[in-house]
């Protein structure tokens, strides 16, 4: 299956540059056709099964053509377009490749927890049609990475957002749901229509909304077109990534969605909004001014820290986890802006260097925050319930369960040996290169960039001690957590699938580092490989040496151990109601950020009319983000009010729809009058 | 003679950093003593500036100077406050409008901006900058003290601060004022001093408390 | 031979922390005019504890018996960066104090997760008075030493040191002082010493890191100790390291290394003074005030940063 590559023996292959073609092929059409036929038509067991396996086999034959065209530079190409009405065009280049292996790499964990999940979950019928839609999503997100012509790009953006919101409606029906699916939609198709104005502002340029058209014509751009495709595409990404304060959205939708296709969601579609985000701003814009990397910063820096502060306050996993993802997507702006600012002022290395720390970050966040999701879903098909109050001491019950999601904790706050410290460890050296610049606002905005990056990493830690803490240690809070039972063995697959990726990662962090930096190189030319990249690929093989050294030597000494209750001050007994919970857990960083939180407070005493001897006291917290109401609400008031003054144009009098016509008649005749 | 003379130099480019640590310090003090005993501390770094200035340049005026400068605000004024509060029997604390964080990103923010500003003027003229950015730094200071402290004792602490920066310019700029001038200066300083002191007892003892934040008739 | 003294230096750090506790110890004592516990106390202490049992609650799992180890070999890490005796570190490599920053995390990551599995109120109260203020230390410990680093130019501690070695001791720089008072803000927090956390306390609701290991005993408990004090002795190096190298061996000859040595010794009876000083002199400081303690610490933290680019112009 090579193209052209070279081995180490130095001989060269050219086998034919169709195999890889006819593994696209395959993993489109296995994806696309075959999977949704077998499980539409097939009503039988094996069928599902086979479909199934179809699924699997295709992300993983996915898995192997992006690896390909990442680590061995080969390429491909499909054009469809004689049989679309639009030029339909798909192409794997290197950063086609690299978010196409993140797609199939999820892809393959979350498909083998999704078989037990799903089974347990709905019933027959409705299992083929998920799993139809499940396969239709792979196959949009993979149509949205290697699209090469803006109809492709824009017809699976569309497919995802129907898909997705499918998947939803199809795990209940509710108002409630209805309502928050309706906002998905909203926002959703917003976004789209500003990245469907930033191609169509090229159109002129570039006569074709091919990609290539596009980089070629994007060179002769004015400036005012090029901050207003900027502009749109940074809202209309930003909206589906989910950058403060476009990210209404995903708190509503990612909790209320199966937890496979949260894990997806989540870990896969915001990042195909990045990549979107950087095939404009990188790819085709080439950089531009410094003031749009300041922006870019400014909302990494707001949606790090703000989508963590939320999260903190969270006590349902799954929101929780979706204000992650604000934090993380953040997290990739920070680096993403920091990549332009660079840019803007020729610095090419280290633009690369946090080009390359923001892409890690994105893919080390699909790997952990997907085995997040997933511990998610394996927790409520054990305990139905995703509510931090009534968890507890699940890690003894789950104990396979409760690794992997603290495998994935330790990942998301970035600490060493797991992935997720050395995309920040990038960030922050990209960082720290502010002062190699001779702009006295850059180097004085990137290092203290290292402070706000700082505070969110603390914060997510945090954070993540108390959802390990509450959810799986201690005792359970509850009779369902108490009586909670190990994940099936498809669930505790996948989840180990997608842990082992984190510590590999982590542990041997060249082997993404390469090819990224050649990545880097392409899209900035002139730049070098920074070294930086190699030599802490060096170092933390030797810190888990001496970890596993003590941890080793401290297991191999004997010691006798007691089993003794938990010291209670000399109390009988310690009931599970006397540890700490996630709410109270969290005070003390809520009450010094509280600016930022603005509860509702209710206390009620009952009975009303004896305030000294309450038979019962209750006591409410609501927390509304301050953004629907300072800035949604005003706007869309500003619409509304704008349609009632449209709508007295429409009296319903014929004679005046007539008086209509004719005024416009006149203003056409007036117009070509005085327009000489 | 050596050690002297590096003594000096290393006093005089040094002594801005401890004016800035003292700027940090003054705006997250909570209790009036501690702000006038950094005062006091800002006074005597500032004096001993004076006279590495006055050994360097070889003015004899500026020992004068100098010593005025430690004798009256090093000791006698802070000497002044401590009675004053001993005998106002208020409570010690500072009441300030910002939280200590707030207040030194003020500060942090207030240091960047006079850098920013004696940058920008400096460069024409030739004078060391970072002294005229301390000095500029303790006037804001100053200000910002008077603007955010609701006792009427820390709005004379902050008008000290402030002709602390004032003075600092002067000996920047023009390597010290006229000596007749800066004695007037300091009778000025010791007038208000007392006639503040005069006030706060008649503020005490008209509404018997000192938060300016409730004196709201002066309008008109 | 220069392996051979890095691994000296770690083996320095991690052997003699708790002879450096004992020394806190006892000038705490003496200027609080009391005899004072022996400085050799803390090693009698560890190995009574190491002979003992390990007491387990039942509901506890395998993250409550890991924690300390995993929290020990963090620290161990932590101890191969920070050069002692020679401007040198066994781990040290680019960048690294990013990576040193996060090892302490992650020791004090497995750490609140250990006292969480206690199932005690205490644990709980005490894991989450810790997440308060390590997260708001990270920021200006982090800040601090990138100050540091862009004035010199290099992003690892090793060379850092060695800048430091070629500068005059009496060119005190804005950025140099800036960042000492930080960092030596981030460090009293960090190691829960005064007026962030007091180390001897017995009154359960006021612990921060103590409350932490309440449930811990025996081995398990010797090895946290163990962990907090290398803690506390490899901040106090770096500390030292970072701001006052002067006297490190250049070549590596017995003597220049013992001279090294013997003024290590002395600057780290300086710095432990100093904190028995603060420790006997400060009043703990109520819960909700650290957030402002450590806003300083931020302040000045930014402030030290944007001054290295005053100061370059």
């Amino acid at each position: 299956m090579y193209q052209g590559g070279k081995k180490a023996g130095g001989e060269e292959f050219t086998v034919q540059l169709v195999s890889i073609d006819r593994a696209f092929i395959f993993l489109l059409a296995a994806l696309g056709l075959f999977a949704p036929i077998l499980l539409l038509a097939g009503r039988t067991k094996r069928a599902r099964g086979l479909a199934i396996a179809l699924i699997v086999a295709a992300n993983v034959v996915g898995c192997s053509v992006a690896a390909l065209c990442f680590w061995r530079e080969s390429h491909s190409l499909l054009d469809f377009s004689r049989i679309t009405p639009f030029s339909f065009v798909l192409e794997i280049d290197k950063l086609s490749a690299l978010f196409l292996l993140l797609i199939c790499t999820v892809g393959v964990p979350v498909a083998i927890f999704a078989v037990s999940y799903f089974n347990r979950h709905y019933p027959e019928e409705r299992r083929n049609w998920m799993w139809t839609f499940f396969s239709l999503f792979l196959l949009s997100m993979v149509v949205v990475v290697t699209a090469s012509t803006g109809f492709a790009f824009l017809a699976g953006w569309e497919l995802m957002t129907l898909l997705s919101a499918g998947l939803i409606l199809m795990e209940g029906d509710s108002v409630e749901r209805r309502h928050n699916v309706f906002i998905y939609l909203l926002m959703m198709h917003a976004g789209a229509a500003a990245v469907v104005a930033g191609f169509f502002l090229f159109l002129p340029y570039s006569h074709t909304l091919d990609f290539l058209a596009i980089r070629t014509a994007s060179a002769g751009l004015p400036a005012g077109i090029r901050t207003a495709i900027f502009l749109l595409a940074f809202m209309g990404f930003g909206t589906k990534a989910g950058i403060i304060p476009l990210h209404l959205w995903l708190p509503r939708a990612h909790p209320i969605a199966p937890s496979p296709v949260s894990a997806l969601m989540s870990g896969v579609m915001l990042k195909t909004a990045v990549y979107g985000f950087v095939r404009f701003a990188f790819d085709f814009l080439a950089g531009g001014p410094s003031w749009f990397g300041y922006l870019v910063l400014l909302a990494g820096a707001v949606s790090g820290l703000l989508g963590v502060l939320y999260a903190i306050a969270e006590h349902d996993l799954k929101r929780l986890l979706a204000y992650h993802s604000v934090e993380n997507i953040g997290i990739i702006y920070l680096g993403l802006g920091t990549s332009l600012l660079f840019a803007s002022h020729q610095a090419p290395l280290w633009a690369s260097l946090a080009l390359i720390a923001a892409l890690l970050h994105t893919f080390n966040h699909a790997l952990f925050k997907s085995l997040l999701f997933l511990g998610a879903g394996a927790i409520s098909n054990a305990t139905h319930t995703i509510d931090l109050e009534e968890l507890g001491g699940l890690q003894q019950r789950m104990p396979i369960t409760g690794t992997t999601f603290l495998i994935g904790c330790c990942s998301i706050v970035g600490l060493p040996l797991f992935n997720g410290f050395i995309s920040e460890w990038l960030t922050f050296r990209s960082f720290l290169a502010g002062f190699v610049l001779t702009n006295s606002k850059a180097q004085i905005v990137l290092p203290l960039m290292v402070g706000v990056l700082a505070l969110i990493g603390g914060l997510a830690a945090a954070c993540f001690v108390k959802v390990f803490g509450v959810a799986f240690l201690g005792r359970p809070r509850s009779a369902e957590a108490e009586h909670a039972v190990e994940a099936p063995v498809s669930m505790r697959a996948g989840m180990t699938i997608l842990a082992a990726a984190c510590l590999l990662i982590g542990i041997l962090p060249g082997l993404l580092l390469h090819p990224l930096a050649s990545l880097g190189q392409a899209l900035f030319p002139g730049a070098g490989v920074p070294e930086e990249t190699l030599i802490i690929a060096r170092v933390i093989p030797w810190i888990a040496a001496i970890i596993l050294g003590v941890v080793v030597t401290t297991v191999l000494l004997k010691r006798t151990q007691r089993m003794v209750p938990t010291w209670g001050c000399g109390l009988p007994q310690l009931t599970s109601r006397m540890q700490y919970t996630s709410t109270v857990f969290s005070k003390p960083i809520r009450f010094v950020f509280s600016a930022v939180y603005r509860p509702d407070r209710k206390i009620e005493r009952l009975p009303a009319g004896q305030p000294y001897f309450p038979t019962s006291i209750s006591y409410s917290s609501v927390r509304t983000t301050s953004y629907e109401k300072a800035l949604y609400r005003p706007f869309v008031d500003l619409i509304v009010s704008a349609a009632h003054q449209l709508r007295r144009l429409q009296t319903g009098n014929i004679q005046v729809y007539l008086l209509y016509i004719f005024l416009t008649l006149v203003a056409l005749l007036a117009f070509l009058r005085f327009q000489k | 003679m050596g050690l002297v003379e590096i003594a000096t130099g290393k006093v005089l480019s040094s002594f801005s950093v401890f004016l800035f640590l003292t700027v940090l310090l003054l705006v997250v003090a909570r209790r009036i003593s501690t702000s006038v005993l950094l005062f006091s501390v800002q006074s005597a770094i500032i004096a001993a500036g004076v006279f590495a200035t006055g050994f360097q340049e070889r003015l004899a005026e500026a020992y004068v100077v100098g010593a005025l400068v430690l004798l009256i605000k090093v000791i006698v004024i802070p000497r002044a406050f401590f009675s004053l509060v001993e005998r106002l029997k208020t409570s010690r604390d500072v009441k300030a409008w910002t939280t200590p964080t707030q207040s030194v990103f003020i500060a942090a923010a207030m240091i960047y901006l006079s850098y920013a500003a004696v940058h920008s003027y400096g460069q024409a003229v030739n004078v060391p900058e970072d002294s005229l950015a301390a000095a500029v730094a303790l006037i804001l200071t100053g200000a910002f003290l008077m603007v955010s402290r609701k006792k009427a004792l820390m709005q004379m602490l902050g008008l000290l601060v402030l002709e602390n920066g004032i003075f600092l310019a002067a000996l920047t700029t023009t390597f010290g004022m006229p000596l007749v001038i800066e004695i007037g200066i300091f009778f000025d300083i010791l007038i208000g001093l007392l006639l503040m002191g005069i006030f706060t007892f008649r503020i005490r003892e008209t509404f018997d408390h000192l938060d300016v934040s409730k004196l709201r008739r002066l309008r008109g | 031979m220069k392996m051979a003294i890095n691994v000296l230096q770690a083996l320095i750090l991690i052997l003699g922390a708790p002879l450096a506790r004992g020394v806190i110890g006892k000038l705490k004592a003496w200027i609080q005019r009391r005899q004072g516990a022996s400085i050799w106390r803390p090693y009698a202490d560890l190995a009574k504890l190491f002979r003992k049992e390990d007491l387990v609650p039942p509901s506890a799992s395998w993250v409550f018996r890991c924690a300390p180890i995993v929290l020990l070999g963090a620290t161990i890490a932590v101890a191969a960066f920070v050069p002692v005796v020679q401007p040198s570190a066994l781990l040290a490599s680019w960048g690294d104090f990013f990576l040193l920053v996060y090892l302490l995390a992650l020791g004090r990551f497995f750490l609140s997760l250990g006292a969480l599995d206690g199932g005690s109120a205490f644990g709980g109260m005490g894991a989450s008075r810790e997440a308060l203020v390590s997260t708001l230390a990270e920021a200006p410990f982090l800040l601090g030493l990138v100050a540091v680093s862009i004035l010199a130019a290099h992003a690892d501690i090793a060379g850092m040191v060695t800048w430091t070695l070629h500068q005059n001791f009496f060119n005190v720089s804005a950025v140099h002082i800036l960042a000492f008072t930080s960092l030596a803000m981030v460090v009293l927090a960090e190691t829960g010493r005064m007026p962030v956390d007091n180390p001897t306390t017995h009154l359960e609701l006021t612990m921060i890191h103590e409350g932490m290991v309440l449930e811990y005993s025996g081995p398990s408990l010797a090895l946290i100790e163990w962990a907090s004090a290398i803690k506390l002795h490899a901040l106090l190096a770096l500390l030292i390291a970072l701001f006052g190298p002067w006297g490190m061996a250049s070549s590596g000859s017995v003597e220049a290394i013992g001279l090294a040595l013997l003024l290590y010794c002395t600057k780290a009876a300086v710095l432990m003074l100093l904190l028995a000083v603060i420790e006997s002199g400060v009043a703990k400081l109520r819960m909700y005030l650290v957030p402002d303690f450590l806003g300083v610490a931020s302040a000045v933290s930014a402030l030290a940063v944007i001054f290295t680019m005053l100061v370059k112009r």
